[in-house]
């Protein structure tokens, strides 16, 4: 009995074939697209990654940040910080983008954890508050609300294709990282805690260590998107922390399918396409949006990723 | 029942309360208790609803936090110790709603088991994780779900959610197990089962068991001794027979069976 092979062992490993697959396609589509298509890849991809890191809390440690754009823009502020104010060279601020991001999610996320549920869910809210405050008003240090700019050139001075590319290599490693996390012992652990601490804590799991370090994860793949984002525009502005880009980031995790791995992506890539598309033929696409929300909400709690594994399941049941 | 209680001033026992006092408000739910449990004993715990049965599993495993008496496990004293810290001591303990993963499959719970046993929570490397799948489907052979390994724990049955709770606190080697109502809410066959199984594995494994149960069969088959509780106190203590015999014990709780 022991010995049989239990079928699921294939949603533990990685398929690198679709994983080749999507990389080729994306850079391809990257150098065959005029600029201001291969624009709105780029923009899709950091938004990806910043939405799947913020899916490690929202489906798997049992968290809810209602302040995720700190740790998205606080990385893009990092870069331009370090560079624009401490003078030091381009890849140093690179560097301090993620790590301001994750430093801030070690001190935030310390608070945090000390609360659970809608109380956690508050304090992240608060926390991300005072960060739009103190970025939107200390001039001296980040420039206030005309935020800062010159300090890199935009895109490092790529052309579109080829900065798609390097965010592409960067954003494709780093979800790799992320699905390595969730599937080893740390995040079989982090689902744990998050689905039910109660039980987690008589197995000798306590919560708050978990769902920290869950939480520093999380705003270090943000200050990534961040940083690129950043780099990408050549610029930073107090919006990049503020709470349009926190709900932009929890719309996408929900239209992507809540407690699935890839929520941040096909959330990512449906919510801008409906961005960049209906924002051209129609003046309320929010509006659109926000109905679609409620319809998934109501209808298909799974999300995207839902649909696309009932689809999947169908046609695998055809072939067999 | 076969093996008697070790004699009294035997080396440290695996459980001993002195005095535990737990308050919820004006409400009294533990009014001083002692209980004292040998190691390899097998006890029960019987009373009526609002004995304070409950709260003393759960003040024991550390959900609750007492207001008064102490607690030593295995000759080691229990303060404020969260829960997590309790389970370390080699505490398990199964809940009466059974409390599982229930958006994992049915092996994947029992492979987080098999990693919390391990002790540690971090770690990065998946091959760890692959090498424990082995004696996890070792584990569900045990208590019989290997039929259901693939399936999310929400869709199987009641009991098998049960027997998944058991095999997985059994998958973090305690010492000393505590099982609040182990058989709540069970078919009677499967009732059956599930003791002798706990029977079976705590008896191959030397494990200190404390078992709060409402089956008075299941009981008095199982339990080398029985502690009764009322009204947040222990009333009454002793062998099988000797329970089965006090008048007293018959009249609150066992509704004057001869």
């Amino acid at each position: 009995m022991a010995a049989e092979q239990p079928r699921r062992s294939d949603a533990w490993s990685i398929d690198w074939r679709l994983v080749a697959a999507a990389f080729v396609l994306v850079a391809v589509a990257l150098h065959l697209s005029p600029p201001l298509v291969a624009f709105a890849i780029i923009e899709v991809m950091i938004f990806a990654l910043y939405a799947s890191a913020l899916n490690l809390l929202l489906s798997y440690s049992g968290m809810v940040s209602f302040g995720h754009a700190v740790y998205f823009g606080l990385g893009a502020y990092g870069l331009a910080i370090t560079i624009a104010k401490f003078g030091w060279p381009i890849w140093a601020g690179i560097l301090a983008g993620p790590l301001t991001s994750a430093l801030f999610g070690l001190i935030y996320g310390a608070l945090c954890v000390q609360l659970t549920a809608i109380y956690a869910a508050m304090l992240t809210l608060a926390c991300a508050e005072i960060t739009f405050a103190i970025v939107f008003q200390w001039f001296d240090f980040t420039g206030g609300d005309s935020g800062i700019s010159g300090h890199v050139p935009a895109m490092l001075g790529l052309s579109p294709a080829w900065f798609g590319v390097v965010v592409l290599v960067v954003v494709t490693v780093c979800i790799l990282a992320l699905w390595r996390v969730v599937h080893a012992p740390l995040g079989l652990t982090i689902r744990a805690v998050g689905e039910n601490p109660v039980r987690a804590a008589a197995m000798g799991h306590g919560r708050k260590r978990v769902q920290l370090a869950a939480f520093v994860i999380s705003a270090f793949l943000s200050g990534v998107a961040g940083t690129l984002y950043g780099i990408f525009h050549g610029n930073v502005f107090p919006e990049y922390v503020g709470v349009l880009f926190t709900i932009d980031g929890l719309v996408m995790v929900l239209l992507g399918g809540l407690y699935s791995f890839g929520a941040g992506i096909y959330g990512a890539i449906v919510y801008k396409l409906l961005d960049n598309v209906m924002a051209h033929y129609f003046e309320y696409w929010q509006l659109v949006i926000g109905v679609i929300l409620v319809l998934v909400v109501l209808v298909s709690p799974a999300g995207i990723a839902g649909l696309v594994a009932t689809v999947v399941a169908r046609l695998r049941g055809r072939a067999a | 029942m076969s093996a008697a209680a070790p004699a009294p001033g035997n080396a440290a026992a695996a459980l001993e309360v002195r005095g535990l006092v737990k308050r919820f408000g004006q409400f009294v739910a533990l009014d001083g208790v002692d209980l004292k449990v040998a190691p390899r004993e097998i006890r029960a715990v019987i009373g009526p609803n609002g004995a304070g049965k409950t709260t003393l599993i759960n003040v024991l495993g550390g959900q609750l936090v007492a207001d008064g008496g102490t607690v030593e496990v295995h000759g080691r004293r229990l303060g404020r110790q969260h829960p997590h810290q309790v389970a370390k001591l080699g505490v398990g303990r199964t809940f009466q709603i059974s409390s599982t993963f229930r958006r994992m499959t049915v092996l994947d719970n029992m492979l987080y088991a098999h990693h919390a046993g391990g002790g540690r929570w971090f770690g990065l490397d998946a091959a760890r994780l692959r090498g424990l799948r082995e004696p996890a489907m070792a584990d569900l052979d045990t208590i019989g779900l290997t039929h259901c390994a693939d399936q999310v724990v929400d869709d199987v049955s009641h009991g098998d959610r049960k027997r998944l709770e058991f095999g997985m606190v059994l998958a973090t080697r305690p010492t000393l197990l505590l099982l609040d109502e182990p058989t709540a809410g069970m078919g009677l066959g499967e009732r059956q089962e599930l003791i002798e199984l706990v029977l079976s594995v705590a008896r191959d494994r030397g494990l200190t068991l404390v078992f709060v149960e409402h089956d008075i069969d299941a009981v008095f088959r199982a339990a080398e001794s029985i502690t009764v509780m009322a009204l947040g106190r222990v009333f009454a203590e002793g062998t099988p027979d000797e329970i089965a015999g006090n008048e007293e014990v018959q009249e609150i709780y066992l509704g004057g069976r001869r």
